[in-house]
């Protein structure tokens, strides 16, 4: 059994909207179709199913793992070489904290940075089907489906909503 | 999604839009602004090019002639800082006001971001400035800096490596922002910019998730080019001015530096802006509506610009010290007095005068002459900092403060092409990048007409801003 692709084009939001309204009541699943544009429509427009981004983790993630080497930097560099100064303690909290504020940004930055990288997917290697036209202000309806007996489902949504085309793709 | 009416058609005109532009004519349009260029755009390019030429060979003949003496390099000192200035702050205008939801700056933001590609001749004009920087430990003795116990060559590291990662960033930036027009390039375009396009499209085919990803990469390497940006001038400012005077020793000057850079940046927008608009025909895409926005913001920096002038000013003038009647005799009433008050002047004076009128900020060439004024300004007030500074012998650098005051250094052929090639080669790489990528970004222009709809306000017209986000 083969993942087959199809889009539907259309020329205005509404009807692509109406599309996807189509799509959801014919069964198919949340995550198998999706729109594509060439302006950033609002989130939500197309009635679209927004997954939630784990971008936050990146930055939290960092920070614990920053902050721990720290701690173990500033604690294990002063104990090394026990130097007492002005009478204050090996392991001086407030010395301490400074650099333990500089490591958790700076791995907290840095992760921030490889998060969005990974979260933008990109490159994206398998575009899958697409047309040029999206970019002209088109808008593009994609659903992607195991089952070839789906087709003439997908294909009776697009016709039902306005498609002014339908490609298909394997 | 919230909403707002911004104003009535009938009392203000500049608000309201022009006719809504097919999705279809924009991109095609727009990226046909990067295919071929007109006699006028390539005789400017050619000399452009000579004299970027030009002045980098003086940069080489100076290196060879006057690297000896480093009280000769004020004048490349203050080319580097203006450019730091312009290129470093017009990026900002790519981004703050997308934080704020301003819809009017979507057509703006790749010309301003655009700017970050200039960079390059910052770093390259630094290369000499870094090599004639003296270490922190100078003649057995330790000089005075930022730079407690550092390692001796700190200043000509971390310097050097901000603005490289100044320079990156903001190319981070364009490039996060710029994904869907290589897309567009790729579907549209012909020949090398297809093949371009494709590539750095990465695959781009506008679904939910690349559009949503897209606006938190624009937002973080916006958010990390702001700190960078006001890191480097702090360090570019101590390490390549303050440090090298005996007693100047001002904790304002590094904002003053930084809030100017800003105001240098929204001019070469406004003026980058008029030029894109007349000589590519982009009037329909570039409405009054961004002049007169824009005008706002650089009347407010301009405004700033004296405020912080006075705060930094007032402290010296007040302290009565040797060292602050030195400082100010260096900077202010010293060797670049007239320079200092032509500076002033049209930093300040004059194009707070032209700016404050509401018909200049709601015309087009009004607020292009305003910007080219202020640039003039920002580049005069940059030599009477940092030509004076490099101006101090360096045997005098262990003094408490400046006992004598070095007389005026006029500047020689060398620091004249200098100046104009490293000038003309920041301009040339943005012409030359116009012909790579829309010069007004398609997808932005496209959410433009998207959220802006005029409508009938009770008696009057209005626009309707829908805010997404």
């Amino acid at each position: 059994m083969s993942t087959r692709s199809m889009l539907g084009l259309f020329q205005e939001p509404e009807p692509a909207a109406d599309a996807m309204d189509g799509l959801k009541e014919a069964g198919f699943e949340l995550g198998s179709f999706d729109v594509l544009t060439g302006v950033p429509y609002p989130e939500g427009a197309f009635g679209e199913h927004v997954p939630q981004h784990r971008l936050f983790r990146f930055p939290v993630f960092g920070a614990i793992i920053g902050f721990t080497l720290a701690i173990f930097l500033t604690a294990v560099t002063q104990l090394a070489y026990p130097v007492v100064t002005g009478g204050k303690p090996i392991l001086s909290l407030f010395a301490m904290l400074i650099i333990m504020y500089e490591m958790t940004m700076l791995a907290a930055v840095i992760s921030s940075v490889v998060g969005i990288i990974f979260e933008s997917r990109l490159p994206n290697m398998k575009p899958g089907i697409y047309d040029p036209r999206i970019t002209e202000g088109w808008i593009g309806v994609v659903v992607t489906f195991d089952d070839d007996s789906r087709i003439a489902d997908a294909e009776s949504v697009f016709n039902k909503a306005g498609a002014l085309e339908i490609k298909h793709a394997s | 999604m919230a909403s707002e009416v911004v104003a009535t058609g009938q009392v203000a005109g500049h608000h309201a839009l022009p006719a809504q532009i097919d999705a279809d004519v924009v991109a095609r349009e727009l990226v046909a602004t990067t295919m071929g260029a007109s006699r006028r755009f390539k005789a400017i390019a050619w000399t452009l090019g000579i004299l970027s030429i030009a002045g980098i060979v003086a940069l080489v003949l100076k290196w060879i002639d006057q690297s000896d003496d480093s009280t000769r390099w004020g004048y490349v000192a203050a080319l580097v800082t203006f450019l730091l200035s312009v290129t470093g702050g017009a990026p900002m205008v790519a981004m703050a006001p997308v934080f704020a939801k301003a819809n009017w700056v979507r057509p703006v933001t790749r010309i301003a971001a655009m700017f970050s590609f200039a960079g390059v001749v910052t770093v390259i004009m630094l290369i000499p400035l870094v090599a004639l920087l003296p270490p922190l430990v100078t003649e057995g003795a330790r000089r005075r800096t930022i730079w407690f116990e550092a390692p001796d060559y700190s200043p000509h590291f971390w310097s050097t490596l901000g603005l490289v990662l100044l320079l990156f960033t903001g190319l981070a930036l364009f490039y996060s922002a710029a994904i869907p027009d290589f897309a567009s390039m790729r579907d549209h375009s012909t020949g090398w910019r297809q093949r371009w396009g494709k590539k750095l499209a990465r695959g781009w085919v506008g679904t939910n998730a690349q559009w949503r990803t897209l606006r938190m990469r624009i937002g973080m390497f916006g958010t990390f080019y702001f700190l960078i940006l006001v890191f480097v001038n702090f360090l570019i400012t101590t390490d390549f001015g303050q440090s090298l005077v005996p007693g100047w020793r001002d904790a304002i000057f590094p904002m003053y530096h930084t809030i100017s850079s800003l105001q240098a940046g929204v001019a070469g927008v406004v003026v980058a802006l008029w030029a894109a608009r007349r000589y590519m025909h982009l009037e329909k895409y570039v409405h009054v509506d961004a002049f007169w926005s824009l005008g706002r913001l650089l009347f407010a920096l301009t405004l700033l610009w004296v405020y912080f002038f006075y705060s930094s000013f007032i402290v010296f003038w007040w302290g009565r010290s040797a060292t602050d009647i030195a400082t100010l005799d260096l900077l202010i009433k010293g060797p670049m007095m007239y320079v200092f008050i032509a500076g002033m002047l049209l930093i300040w004076f004059v194009p707070w005068w032209i700016l404050i009128w509401n018909k200049v900020r709601r015309s087009v060439n009004g607020m292009a002459i305003g910007a080219a004024v202020i640039l003039v300004g920002v580049l005069l007030d940059r030599i009477r900092i940092f030509v004076p500074a490099w101006s101090v012998p360096s045997d005098q650098i262990h003094e408490r403060w400046l006992t004598k005051i070095p007389g005026t250094v006029y500047p020689d052929l060398f620091d004249i092409l200098i100046m104009a090639g490293g000038i003309s080669l920041a301009v040339l790489i943005i012409m030359l990048m116009t012909r790579v990528i829309p010069v007004l970004s398609v997808w932005q222009v496209q959410e433009f007409n998207l959220l802006a709809k005029p409508i009938k306000y009770m008696r009057g017209h209005a626009t309707l801003i829908a805010k997404p986000d």
